[in-house]
């Protein structure tokens, strides 16, 4: 009863003035990050965020968060319609959903990843307020072992679940720990890797890395492989006569095992860190395959069956509930815009996890609601803004990738009003160009960034607390149990490629 | 060989800068607490040993052994298409399709780091017009019109919105850039 009381306070919070416009703002801002050329949500989020330094942290998650659910949704529109999928989520839409616009159904594969989205956004908040609580409760009797191995496994994970190199991924999240260490240390105040220079003596700010790498790195990459030159105007001026055309209730009913599918995989997948909107689309439709060979309506998975587009959109959007849930109980980002949401929490001064269910009830509340409004609002905006969406399109990706740069520098000159974070954030930005270059992975790198300091602290402080007695990880039940599962989930790689190679000479032979 | 070297040359440089960083961590400052308590200098130096124990094995891999398979992710191979019933490939628009243009980045590395250097003698609206028209054109827009037009216009709203708006002290340039940075802020009431 209080959890429904408290998320009617939060909706009300939504509601006022300050909160409301800043919904509003932030699901359009998304929707057209989503769809504009060279931007990704990510980057959107992490570009907001040093604006929000001057807001109130309530405005500032609001923000963050209408920007997080509506970019789960914009690229849907451009993947169904031109075969452009405005994020990597969006892929397995233009599978299906392409084919179904060539067959003169484009109308319909809208309705379709609009009624995903809805279902699969507000079924994922529901859970997101019905488990946060009890797990709070639990991570309340948490000591620093198991906090250790939370941050552990988050950190494990966001390495574990990317689709390149292991290795390179390990040595990614070194780099970012080692970040997290230059400065003065927490513990003794001793001071580390500033080689005397005084701005490394302040240590090196999460946001300068994450703006560089992510916005300058990721700006560089493109220019590097050739931005369009005048935008994707082909074909999209026939925009104006698309729409979007609801399915009928029984077409619904008829594939409701999809979206049931669908939004457990999104919330699951979601709910583990580092995985994101990305894996749960690519792991729903792939879940979806095993089900479904041949739609309802006639056609296999792949060639325009409703099947991939519900499956895929409803488990991309169920994500953002999921990834809320250890990011709000923990502090551990369950996906990349929840770790910027991290650093929204952090540069307001308050460290999430579940002591912030105690201290700030109406915060989080707040950011419940603003999931549940957002949701609504996105499928709104979805239905109304096509036409103004796909002229966005049009939009020369080197001319937008020059605005990305210019706030990537504003963004960072603003905190602090300091030239040498400029310095920073260029150098970071090289640094992830050179990192996408040689495919080590951004991710880690910027985790660890963020989680490096709270993963030393806690390690530290267990080692203080037991005389240095490391097995103590281990024999506590909790904490063992999450170092073993992260372990497995950095050592099934390799086993399994060993055996692959083992499988193959096998053959030859 | 010279393959397998530039394979393993990443490698080396990160194993080059983790013996670096070794040193620079025993530099640190521990504390004498009769060497019972891990010092400030514990957690760094086991990040740069995990560090220099990856890019050994990967260079050991490379080098020696000649293999450049790697132990991937648990979510590699998601992202494969199904097959398509008439034969057409469906191709997703973010992968490149061009070949890597080396002069246009370091054209742009060099505009990054012109703009870094220069917004404080320049000023940050004649900086960032030219830095918006510059890397507009680096890139392949190549509209000399609306180039300008679009980077003046955009200067004069990012100070517009983030100067006169937001206050936020934005850098005024020296001598008579920083005339024209004063004179536009006058215009709009700053």
């Amino acid at each position: 009863m209080d959890v429904l009381i408290n998320l009617l306070h939060g909706l009300v919070n939504i509601f006022t003035p300050l909160n409301f416009a800043v919904m509003v703002i932030g699901l359009v801002i998304g929707m057209l990050v989503a769809v504009l050329p060279g931007l990704t949500l990510v980057m959107g989020v992490v570009l907001a965020l040093p604006f929000t330094y001057k807001m109130g942290v309530e405005p500032a998650l609001v923000l963050l968060t209408a920007m997080y659910v509506s970019g789960t949704y914009g690229g849907a529109i451009t993947s169904i319609l031109f075969r452009i999928p405005g994020e990597p989520m969006d892929v397995p839409l233009l599978w299906d959903g392409y084919a179904m616009t060539r067959r003169g159904q484009a109308a319909k594969a809208l309705g379709y990843s609009l009624m995903a989205a809805l279902i699969g956004g507000l079924l994922s908040a529901v859970v997101m307020v019905a488990l946060s609580e009890p797990v709070a409760k639990v991570a309340l009797s948490f000591s620093s072992p198991e906090f250790f191995a939370i941050t552990a496994f988050g950190l494990a994970s966001v390495v574990a679940l990317g689709g390149g190199s292991l290795v390179n991924a390990l040595i990614s999240l070194c780099v970012g720990l080692l970040i997290a260490t230059v400065g003065v240390d927490a513990i003794y105040g001793a001071e580390r890797l500033a080689f005397g220079i005084p701005f490394l003596q302040d240590g090196i700010e999460f946001l300068l890395v994450m703006v560089g790498a992510y916005g300058i790195g990721e700006v560089l990459t493109r220019l590097h492989s050739g931005f369009v030159a005048d935008g994707r105007g082909t074909g999209t001026s026939g925009a104006a006569r698309f729409k979007t055309a609801f399915p009928r209730l029984a077409e619904l009913l008829a594939i409701k095992g999809s979206f049931a599918r669908g939004t457990a995989t999104g919330i699951a997948v979601g709910i583990v860190p580092g995985a994101g909107a990305t894996v749960s689309a690519f792991v729903a439709y792939g879940i979806e395959s095993q089900f479904t060979s041949k739609s309802r309506s006639g056609y296999k998975l792949g060639d325009g069956a409703p099947e991939g587009i519900v499956a895929a959109k409803s488990a991309a959007t169920a994500s953002v509930g999921g990834a809320l849930v250890p990011l709000l109980t923990m502090g551990i980002p369950g996906s990349g815009a929840t770790a910027i949401m991290l650093a929204a929490f952090l540069l307001h001064g308050i460290q999430p996890g579940p002591q912030v269910f105690i201290s700030s009830t109406a915060l989080i509340y707040t950011v419940f609601a603003a999931v549940f409004i957002g949701v609504i609002g996105m499928c709104i905006l979805g239905y109304f803004a096509i036409k103004p969406l796909c002229k966005v399109l049009d939009a020369p990706e080197a001319v937008v990738s020059a605005f990305v740069v210019v706030f990537c520098f504003i963004g960072a000159f603003a905190a602090r009003s300091n030239l040498s974070d400029l310095y920073v954030i260029a150098i970071f930005g090289i640094v992830g160009f050179l990192f996408e270059r040689f495919k080590f992975p951004i991710a880690p790198l910027v985790l660890g960034t963020i989680l490096g300091p709270l993963t030393e602290n806690a390690f530290m402080t267990t080692m203080v607390s037991f005389n240095n007695d490391w097995t103590v990880f281990f024999t506590r039940p909790i904490s063992g149990t999450i170092l073993v599962i992260s372990i497995i989930g950095l050592t099934f790689p390799f086993l399994r490629t060993m055996w692959g190679r083992w499988r193959a000479q096998r053959e030859r032979a | 060989m010279k393959g397998r070297l530039r394979l393993a040359l990443p490698y080396a440089v990160l194993l080059i800068a983790a013996a670096l960083l070794y040193y620079a961590t025993t530099l640190i400052d521990t504390p004498r607490s009769g060497g019972a308590r891990l010092g400030p200098d514990f957690w760094p130096k086991l990040i740069v040993a995990a560090m220099a124990v990856l890019c050994i094995y990967e260079i050991g891999k490379r080098l020696i052994v000649g293999s450049t398979r790697d132990a991937r992710g648990l979510t590699a191979g998601l992202a494969e298409a199904p097959l398509e019933a008439e034969g057409e490939p469906v191709v997703s628009e973010w992968t490149p399709a061009q070949p890597l243009d080396n002069r246009k980045l370091l054209a742009g590395v060099a505009l990054i780091a012109a703009f870094v250097f220069g917004v404080a003698y320049v000023g940050f609206f004649i900086g960032t017009a030219l830095f918006l028209a510059s890397f507009s054109w680096i890139g392949g827009y190549r509209r000399p019109l609306s180039v300008v037009l679009i980077s003046s216009v955009g200067a004069f709203v990012l100070v517009v919105i983030f100067m006169r708006i937001a206050y936020v002290s934005m850098p005024l340039g020296v001598g008579p850039f920083q005339h024209v940075s004063t004179l536009l802020l006058r215009l709009l009431g700053v």
